[in-house]
């Protein structure tokens, strides 16, 4: 790992994210070399062909989704976020990598969790449903994933009946779309934390 | 200033003559032995400097309390649709969740990609190469240490290391012609045997080589040889052993000449892997192969890639077609001394490498030959043969193809994920449609 250039990360740069996302040192260190090593170009930012080129990721349903969420940047304004917002349309810097990844940390009880409380996991996950990102998941956005994780196995009359039922469900306020706090509430039963931690290796 | 010259001299040649020896007639004097021994002493030293600097900068709060969850992942030899609750039929906008969290862990670290880098150590071997951890600044005794080793690699050893190859190969070709001049017969095989190993030695001298050969009872004589690749090495380390003739793609440059010349003194079969043609021809060869008792035994490594040696990918199947009786080879290098794996653009820059590293040490392990029972396929063959050279070696056992090394995955494995989830939704919506239409039919 981390073979092929040498490590350009300042010192600064590690407490800046260190404080930003509350990864360790060594785990900045460390997701320096994967997102070195994804960069085949060499030119310090990641497209979307060197995400896609991770076999495990090309076969998972919801693979471009999730890549797009590291090319969407999200406008929240955080105190203490310095960032310039929207990322460049093909280019993700390690930065905006980190900060992606930070939302699924696990969850400390003794931290202070600024991007992976359960309300900002909720929130990631509610985006990838509301691609148009009008804090709304309409019908045509459920459908679109639907799609995404179903393939051809099921018709699109069955996911157009899923889908409905799955807003008359959710919608409590009528306006046939399924806004945040619908969706969180949807959640209440979920174990966030489990379905949207990964352990970090240092 | 004469003196500084002397003493450089006296040194240089000294090295020369040891690593001379360390050639040609290591076994008897257990010189590599020796260096390795030193090595290792030298690197614990290192590591406890390291240590102490890492404990302090690193102030780890205790880990949550669910350190031992699963991370969802996908498996795609057995795909399985993720978070799905059985109790709660149909679509719930949480099945999602995981697929997410598979892809994001995915990108931290996937399993496919991890075993084409070279492996990481548990602790550093002062080469600058294995330093992702900014290890230089630890203490200034190591920092010395680092730089005398790195004058010892390149300005000692490596151009001692070059001048034995470069006579190295010269003599290899010229017995290789020698052997060719003789007709084909026994006589010829046992000198080519004999002078192949000798030379093979002689060019492992010039990587200070080490290899231990574990139950050399089992060593083919005849027949089909497979063993796990991570090297060009792997062919040479094998060979100062034991001979065999060698299957591989034909090549150009230095390797193409050298691998003509080995084909005067001897039956391997070179082939171009892009025409359709050649291959069958190879297949077709190597049948024949393994019914004449009298040819040497031919190697072949049937992940048809390098990987870094701490996993096995997927055998390709064709070997495990035509023979029946295969004997299995592991292969595992130790990587703190210089890693053998080659992920390096360039060929020559793989050489240089591997000729600025410590030292190259392995195991090799013979393991006794196994048989295809009556009603095996050949996939479940290589996949048996696969696990036990694994397991002998140490090393993680994979299904995944590593050809995947450079093509991308086939989209009937993200179809067959798509299908799984789909089944999961879709019998649940089938009895919730039995039951709506018995509810219709009642009203």
């Amino acid at each position: 790992m981390g073979n092929k250039s040498s490590l350009m990360l300042q010192e600064q740069d590690i407490r800046d994210i260190q404080s930003e996302t509350g990864f360790l040192p060594s785990q900045i260190e460390r997701l320096y070399s994967r997102f070195t090593s994804l960069d085949k170009g060499d030119n310090g930012t990641l497209s979307r062909e060197d995400f896609l080129r991770i076999p495990e990721l090309a076969i998972n349903p919801l693979g471009d989704r999730i890549v797009h969420a590291f090319f969407k940047e999200s406008e929240d304004d955080h105190p203490l976020n310095p960032l310039p917002k929207p990322s460049e349309d093909d280019h993700v810097n390690f930065r905006q990598f980190v900060r992606v990844l930070a939302h699924f940390r696990p969850i400390k009880r003794t931290q202070d969790n600024k991007l992976n409380a359960r309300e900002e996991k909720l929130h990631f996950a509610f985006k990838m449903y509301d691609l148009d990102d009008d804090e709304r998941i309409s019908r045509e956005e459920l459908l679109a994933v639907l799609h995404m994780m179903v393939g051809e196995n099921i018709s699109d009359d069955q996911l157009n009946s899923i889908a409905e039922r799955t807003i008359l469900e959710a919608d409590k306020d009528g306006d046939q779309m399924i806004s945040f706090e619908e969706f969180c509430c949807a959640l209440e039963r979920t174990d966030v934390e489990q379905k949207m931690s990964i352990k970090f290796l240092k | 200033m004469m003196e500084l010259w002397t003493v450089l001299y006296w040194v240089y040649g000294f090295v020369f003559v040891v690593i001379f020896l360390s050639a040609t007639a290591h076994q008897l004097l257990g010189i590599r032995r020796y260096y390795i021994n030193f090595l290792l002493k030298l690197f614990a030293f290192g590591q406890k400097r390291v240590e102490r600097k890492r404990v302090s900068s690193d102030q780890d709060d205790s880990e949550t309390s669910f350190s031992e969850f699963d991370q969802p992942a996908l498996s795609f030899e057995q795909p399985r649709a993720l978070g799905i609750d059985e109790d709660n039929k149909g679509f719930h906008m949480d099945h999602v969740l995981e697929y997410v969290t598979a892809g994001m862990a995915s990108i931290m670290e996937d399993n496919v990609t991890k075993y084409f880098e070279p492996e990481e150590l548990p602790m550093w071997n002062l080469l600058s190469r294995t330093n992702d951890r900014a290890y230089e600044f630890v203490s200034a005794r190591l920092t010395v240490c680092w730089v005398v080793g790195f004058m010892v690699r390149y300005a000692l050893l490596f151009p001692i290391r070059l001048i034995i190859l470069t006579l190295g190969i010269p003599l290899f070709w010229l017995c290789m012609i020698v052997v060719g001049v003789f007709p084909n017969g026994q006589f010829k095989r046992w000198l080519n045997r004999k002078l192949v190993i000798f030379c093979f030695d002689f060019i492992a001298g010039s990587l200070s080589l080490v290899a231990t050969f574990h139950n050399t009872e089992n060593a083919p004589k005849r027949g089909i040889a497979v063993a796990n690749h991570t090297s060009p090495i792997d062919s040479v380390v094998l060979a100062t052993h034991n001979y065999y003739d060698m299957v591989g793609q034909k090549h150009t440059g230095l390797m193409g000449i050298f691998m003509r010349a080995l084909s005067h003194a001897s039956t391997h079969i070179w082939f171009e892997r892009s025409d359709e043609k050649d291959r069958s021809l190879v297949v077709e060869r190597l049948k024949e192969r393994v019914n004449s008792p009298d040819l040497p035994p031919i190697l072949i490594f049937p992940e048809g890639v390098c990987v870094n040696n701490t996993s096995v990918m997927q055998f390709k199947k064709g070997t495990f077609e035509i023979a029946s009786v295969i004997h299995p080879i592991a292969i595992r290098f130790d990587a703190r001394f210089g890693d053998a794996f080659w992920w390096q653009d360039k060929f020559l820059h793989y050489v240089i490498h591997m000729m600025t590293s410590w030292a190259i040490v392995c195991n090799v392990w013979y393991l006794p030959p196994m048989t295809r029972y009556p009603e095996e396929s050949a996939i479940a063959f290589a996949n048996r043969v696969k696990a036990k050279i694994a397991r002998q070696g140490g090393m993680i056992d994979l299904s995944w193809d590593g050809f995947l090394k450079a093509q991308p995955p086939k989209k009937e494995w993200l179809m067959q994920q798509q299908q799984e989830f789909a089944r999961h939704l879709h019998v649940d919506n089938t009895e919730e449609e039995d039951q709506l239409s018995t509810k219709e039919k009642d009203e």
